[in-house]
């Protein structure tokens, strides 16, 4: 049943990867932008359980690691993304209070996402990748967050009903 | 799991981080079947983000005007609210006009330097998860594109091709913090390495403790062996700002690049060289002041004025 569900939820994903690799990669906006499709992988680990978490942290970076644009090894957004899956689902499960209220879901996420792409940066400089500037890393950062911040709210009642309606009974 | 009772969560999350470093591990042993994986991806997506950036760059470029017109911003506001009907149409043909602009100003320096070039648009602008910055092109390996060919403009250097795909390939721009180039200084010849910040700037180290710079030296591509990955003689940008710290071993300088990265649409690949170094034949030319023409009006008082 949960191979099952969690196979539906599949297509779900690759229409959002097609989304942000073939529309949102057309805009340029104030700070390198927003990766939809990070956004989106991680408020559905947060809406889950800590296996469920890691698991789409697994699908999801496997699918950003198959992105031209992808800088580093294959298997590295898999890695940190499967962390930030299981992180982000694991501080939340088995409080209601905090996956019933939509502020806590915005902050969580527009922490991680800062948070995880920090992360994929320090193993890139692990595996012998440039850092780059300090101000346009931290400006990236920053607006990452915000963008998260905006977008988020937009995203939440799609996510949350989907993801409702597949595993309500597998996050209780 | 958080009551520590769930050992198969436990065993899935240990089993997914070890699937993860195995692949990390096969990628960077150079496996392709990884390599293949992404090749193949890329060349499901290309004709879908050709088609997206044809519907969708219009308003891309719309958005990306306004982040960079923040001064005028309030006049542009007050146009939009006027225009707004016949704006929309004229995005379209100014998008047009904009890529055929950046196409003959961009065969005019290949043609200068008769470089051989490969034309190309842009369909992505690459990646906005990571800090890697990078464009994705519509010509690939079937249109002559390779690995480590040099990527430019009319304005100048863009980038240098890191992989190529059958229909598409992947441009690591200048601007990227991993980009090194080897850079001259047209004029005095000086030589240094040129590195990509991450912003519109790039840093010049001068190989030589005994020259120096000064704001607004033109700097060059160096070129490489065999004209790859880079050709020589290509304008990357003016210096900015020189940095002359007492303790530093060599001169630095801060570079501004030629290429406006945010409206970039149409590139050019070179595939083929000349000969013959074009030296500074592509430093851009100063402009050239015009003259403002003056007219003289004589007032007359009338002899009779009417009352």
């Amino acid at each position: 049943m949960f191979a099952r569900r969690f196979l539906i939820s599949f297509p779900i994903f690759v229409v959002v990867y097609l989304i942000q690799e073939t529309i949102v990669s057309q805009f340029r906006v104030f700070g390198s932008g927003f990766s939809l499709f990070l956004i989106f992988a991680l408020l559905w680990s947060a809406l889950g359980t800590p296996e469920l978490g890691a698991l789409t942290g697994f699908g999801a970076g496997l699918l950003m690691d198959l992105s031209q644009s992808s800088s580093g090894p294959v298997g590295q957004w898999t890695l940190i993304m499967i962390l930030a899956g299981f992180s982000i689902s694991y501080l939340g499960y088995g409080d209601d209070n905090f996956r019933g209220n939509p502020l806590s879901l915005v902050v969580i996420v527009a922490l991680a996402v800062p948070i995880t792409r920090f992360l994929y940066l320090i193993l890139g400089f692990m595996f012998g990748g440039e850092l780059g500037s300090a101000t346009h890393i931290f400006t990236s950062l920053i607006a990452s967050g915000l963008w998260t911040v905006a977008i988020v709210p937009l995203l939440m009642p799609f996510v949350t009903r989907i993801h409702s309606g597949l595993f309500i009974d597998m996050s209780r | 799991m958080r009551n520590g009772g769930d050992n198969r969560g436990r065993l899935l999350l240990i089993s997914l981080i070890v699937t993860s470093l195995f692949l990390i591990t096969l990628d960077l042993r150079g496996v392709q079947v990884l390599s293949g994986l992404r090749n193949g991806t890329q060349s499901a997506l290309s004709p879908l983000q050709s088609v997206a950036a044809s519907v969708f760059r219009p308003v891309g470029n719309f958005f990306s005007d306004i982040t960079h017109l923040g001064r005028t911003r309030g006049e542009i506001e007050k146009l939009q609210a006027s225009n707004e009907k016949l704006q929309q149409a004229l995005i379209n043909r100014k998008n047009a006009d904009a890529e055929l602009a950046q196409l003959k100003s961009v065969l005019d320096l290949a043609g200068t330097a008769k470089y051989k070039v490969v034309n190309a648009r842009v369909i992505s602008l690459g990646s906005t998860s990571s800090f890697a910055q990078t464009i994705s092109i519509d010509a690939g390996t079937n249109n002559g594109v390779r690995q480590n060919m040099t990527v430019i403009t009319g304005q100048g250097l863009v980038g240098v091709v890191k992989i190529s795909y059958p229909n598409s390939a992947l441009v690591q721009l200048t601007t990227d913090p991993a980009f090194r180039v080897g850079a001259r200084v047209a004029g005095s010849q000086q030589i240094g390495i040129l590195s990509g910040q991450g912003t519109n700037k790039g840093v010049l180290q001068l190989l030589d403790n005994r020259t120096t710079l000064k704001v607004g030296d033109v700097i060059l591509a160096r070129g490489s062996q065999n004209n790859r990955p880079f050709v020589p003689g290509v304008p990357i940008g003016e210096v900015s700002k020189v940095d002359n710290a007492a303790g530093a071993i060599t001169q630095t300088a801060d570079v501004k690049f030629y290429v406006n990265f945010s409206a970039l649409s149409v590139v050019a690949v070179v595939t083929g060289a000349p000969q013959a170094d074009p030296r500074d034949a592509l430093v851009p030319r100063a402009p050239v002041p015009t003259p403002v023409p003056t007219v003289t009006i004589y007032a007359k008082p009338s002899e009779s004025p009417t009352p």
